[in-house]
Parts: C-alpha cells; structure tokens; sequence
C-alpha cells in the first residue's frame, strides 16, 4: 500500500531524511519509532505532500506520489501531531467537513460522521466547539477527522501524546479495527507499550533513516533481558566496589554485565538459563532469582546507548 | 470530472460560512461603523461639497474606507486556519490550492457585497443619493469585494500573526483610503499625493463608484479593470505563498 524508497530531505545543512525507506501493508499496522529528530514527522509530511523531498520515490496504492500527489491523498487519512481543528466549529462540523473532502455527501456523510464518533466516543459532545472540548477529545476528533471516508493509508502522528486513558483505549481500538478492515497504518509514537498492544510491526528511524525493521520479537530477541539476584544482607556488601561479597565472586563475564538496582544484582543476560548457572558454580547463592524478559523499552534504551555512543 | 471539485469548493464554502457566522463581531462592526460615520459626516460633506456630490463624497468615503479595514475579515479567514494548522490539513487531503482558496473567498465576497449594499441602500434610501447607473454600481462594487478580498488573501497568507495583521488593515487601509481619496478629495490634497495616488486601489475604486453614480460606463470599467489588475496581482501572491512548504519541518 505505501512505499517509500530512499526519501531524502534536507533543511540547510541538516537532512530530515536520509535515505528513508519504508514499506506498509494493507492491513499491517507499521510502528515508527525513534527519537525526535528521527525523520518520523518529516516522513509523514512528505508522504501527505506536505513537504518536498529533494530525492527518493514515494507510492500509494501504485500511485506516484509525488508525480500525482492528489490523486494519493485522495486514499490517505492523516492526523498529524500538532492539534490541527476549527476550534470555534462544532466536533461535528470538523468531522462533517474532512468526510465531505474526501468525497462523502449527503446521508453518507452524516452516517460516515456517526459511525466514526461511535467509534471514537465522541457521540455525546459531537455538538460542541472543538475549542471547548478536553486535551483528550480534541485527540480523538483529530484522529476521527484521519479515519472518517476509511482512506486505504491512515498516518497517525502520535495519535496519543498526552492523552488520557480513555482516549488512549478508543483510539487504539479504532486503529485495531482499521487495520482488521484492511487499512495500512503508520503509527508514530513513543509509548511503545501501545505498540505492543496494537501488534504493530516496528520501524526504528534514527538520523533520517530506517535502521532496524521487523516484528517485535524478531527485534526484541536480540536485546540482552536481565536476571536479578537477590542475595542475604550480610553477604551482599554493594556498597563499595572493593566489599567482599558475591558479586565479587562472580565469573569476570558477568561481573561485566551486572549492577546493583536496589537490593538487587541484575546482569544482562541473553540466555538467562545459562547465565544462573554459571553463577551458581561459581559458588554464589542467591536468595530470590528473577528473570526478566527484554520489552520494547529494553529496545529503545538500546538505540538511546547507539545514539549517545555515535555522539 | 468537476463533480468532485465542485463538491470540495461547496463544502470548503459551506463550512467557512459557519465559522463567519460563528464570529459575527468583525463583519457586523465593519457594517454599523460605516453607518455611524456617514450619519455623523455626512452634512460636512454635504457643505464642502454641494448637492448630490456632497453625498456621493460622503457615502464613498465610508465605502471604501470600511472595506479597506474589511480586508481584515479575508486575511482573518486564512491566517485564523494557518494558527490552528487546519490550512495544512486541508492541504493533506486531495483538494486543489484553487478550490481551497475559491472556498474560502466566496463567502468573503459576499460578506463584502453585503457591508457594501448596506452602505450604499443607506446613502440612497436615508440620505438621498441620486445613482445615474445602478447595474455599473453593483458591478463596480463586485469588482471591489473582489480586489478586497485579494489583497485580504494575500495579506493573511504573508503576515505571521494576528496582531501583524490588525496593525497591516488599521494602518494599511487609512493610508489606502486616504492616498486614493476616499476620505478628502483629492484635489484638496498636496500635488506629492495626488501623485501618489494611482498606486492606491482605493483611488481606483472611488474612481469607479463616482464614474458609476454619474453613470459615466467607460470610466467605472476602466477603473474596474485597473481593481481587477490588483486582485489578479494579490491573488498571484496568494498562490505563491499557499504553494509554499508550510509543514511543521519548514521551520526547523
């Protein structure tokens, strides 16, 4: 449904993009992912044509994006980040108006404004100005103003920054019925949590470009997770680095990896199993062990580490 | 094939209709203010100026004066939309730049055509001006709204913020109103101003309203193609500015 190849954008000095490629499914939810800066908005603006990229080559349902830019927006549906509504228009209004955009009239459009204010909670203050609305419905009827018409390419640009719970559990509700319906999403964000609940594929952008791509296991199983040790007071001395203690007595490998959260000793471990055992023959006798599994934050901090170490 | 743009116009026009009608303050000062001052000036007028041309003065003068501040009510449409980043989601979705403007701009025009009828069916009606041809005068009059709404286009389109925009029609529309000899005539100004001008388009628009209440057709349609030549100048920076990158990263 979209792909795009080797986008690249520059402002200045600067590039936003940097050889940006991306492919979406219908029907698959993409994730984008990474840090500000990252590419993730500039990409969105230049696939709405928003913005120009100096190079690369963008499609939409086959259709040249940036040589038909129209006739490409005609199957997209975008809420962008910034709170982009008439705020003296009624919720209806707003919703009434980006459904006739896109070519609904009529009883369609006042069903197509139902159904998505349904679907999004909105039913109930559809007759209020968006400027009196809260944070989170505001959130809400943006993301409606992006779903209504059911556009084939749905890009949600942090749908959910700063929204509360209800807002959060509407809209990733909505966004799971899309992608079931066939729509593609690109979904930017830095709650991952929700990308996880969504069952989104990840795309980690950092610096302008794609750097890692892939279901969430396949991309979390590298990552090292942690086993946590917990060892009796008077044999676990963390308090200076020279304390005879079992942490001492560990193998120099996994001395390497270990640190102290509270009263805990967690070392990062890709084979947790293996790791136990080895501190087990080392003589050290733990009191509690825990093993945790690496999640999409482990993900993150690990791109933050690439991101500083590269600085 | 234009089912589809004119479907987007009509809702783009629909929907800019509401979000006037939502804000009646602006429209409905520019429409009393004019009222007020031609019941206040217009016997001034009348002794400079004697008879029928005394009131023609008058009743121009308010004219052009508040449409020129009327421009606000244009640039205020479009600015209000670029404040709120609804301009760029318009922009996202598949309408042409000419429709988003055409939609913003006629219900602009008619809010102009409506202060101006008022003006004008009050100088007839209440202080009996004498009007040898109407069909010149509700065309000039159109030709007006137009360029108004031009430059108000263009002028919300260029100016960053709200406040820029009041002190550009505030200050811009005296010195258009005033240079075209809208408010003195111009023959009672200095030889530097008269000058100066035809480089107004309100001198242009009180060419054609005398011209038209004289019923004098080549004139009123010359000064009408001179508006005309303005709008088509306001409107080409309009596009210009509305086919720039406006996204979020243009200004980074």
């Amino acid at each position: 449904m979209l792909r795009a190849e080797g986008l690249r954008k520059r402002y200045g000095d600067r590039w936003a993009l940097e050889g940006f490629d991306l492919c979406v499914q219908p029907g698959e939810i993409t994730g984008l992912v990474g840090h500000n800066g990252a590419g993730k908005t500039t990409f969105v603006e230049v696939v709405t044509g928003l913005v120009r990229p100096d190079a690369g080559r963008i499609t939409v349902a086959g259709i040249d994006a940036r040589r038909r830019p129209r006739a490409a927006r005609r199957l997209i549906g975008v809420a962008p980040q910034e709170q982009a509504l008439y705020l003296s228009a009624t919720a209806r209004d707003n919703l009434a108006l980006f459904g006739a955009l896109t070519g609904l009239r009529g009883a369609g459009l006042r069903r197509a404004v139902a159904e998505v204010a349904e679907e999004l909670c909105l039913t109930g203050v559809l007759e209020q100005r968006a400027g009196l609305l809260s944070g989170g419905q505001r959130r809400r009827v943006q993301a409606a103003t992006a779903m209504i018409g059911s556009p084939q390419l749905l890009l949600l640009d942090e749908p959910t920054a700063g929204a509360d719970p209800e807002t959060r559990t509407a809209l990733l509700a909505a966004v799971r019925a899309r992608a079931a319906a066939g729509t593609a999403i690109v979904y930017t964000t830095h709650y991952l949590p929700e990308l996880a609940d969504l069952g989104a594929t990840l795309a980690v952008a950092r610096a302008g470009r794609v750097i890692a791509r892939g279901s969430q296991d396949s991309l979390i199983s590298g990552l090292p997770g942690e086993l946590r040790l917990r060892f009796d007071g008077d044999r676990f001395d963390t308090g200076t680095a020279a304390a005879r203690t079992d942490h001492q007595a560990l193998p120099a490998a996994l001395a390497g990896r270990s640190r102290k959260v509270g009263d805990e000793l967690a070392i990062a471990s890709t084979d947790p199993p293996a790791d136990l055992a080895a501190v087990l023959a080392a003589g050290c006798s733990p009191t509690s062990v825990d093993v945790r599994k690496p999640d999409l934050d482990d993900l993150y901090r690990a791109l933050a580490l690439e991101v500083s170490d590269a600085a | 094939m234009l089912r589809d743009p004119l479907h987007r116009t009509g809702a783009l026009v629909r929907h800019t209709t509401k979000l006037m009608a939502r804000e009646p303050g602006p429209l409905a000062t520019r429409m009393i203010l004019p009222l007020g001052f031609l019941l206040l000036l217009h016997p001034l007028y009348e002794q400079a100026q004697h008879g029928n041309q005394g009131v023609a003065q008058a009743v121009i003068a308010a004219l052009v004066t508040f449409s020129l501040m009327a421009m606000s009510i244009a640039g205020s449409t479009i600015l209000t939309e670029r404040i709120w980043h609804t301009w760029e989601r318009i922009r996202a979705t598949a309408t042409h730049p000419a429709e988003q403007l055409v939609g913003k701009a006629i219900p602009v025009v008619a809010a102009l055509l409506l202060q101006q009828s008022i003006v004008l069916v009050f100088g007839i009606a209440a202080l009996g001006l004498a009007v040898a041809g109407l069909p010149l005068l509700v065309l000039v009059v159109l030709a007006w709204s137009v360029t108004i709404t031009g430059m108000g286009a263009a002028l919300g389109l260029t100016v960053r913020s709200l406040s820029a925009l009041s002190a550009c029609y505030d200050i811009g529309g005296m010195i258009l109103s005033s240079l075209g000899g809208a408010l003195v005539p111009l023959a009672a100004m200095p030889q530097w101003i008269r000058h100066l001008a035809p480089a107004s388009p309100g001198y242009w628009a009180v060419s054609a309203l005398e011209a038209a209440v004289r019923g004098d057709a080549p004139r009123a349609l010359g000064a009408c193609a001179v508006m005309i030549a303005f709008a088509a100048a306001a409107c080409l920076v309009a596009v210009l500015r509305i086919s720039r990158t406006w996204g979020r990263s243009s200004r980074l």
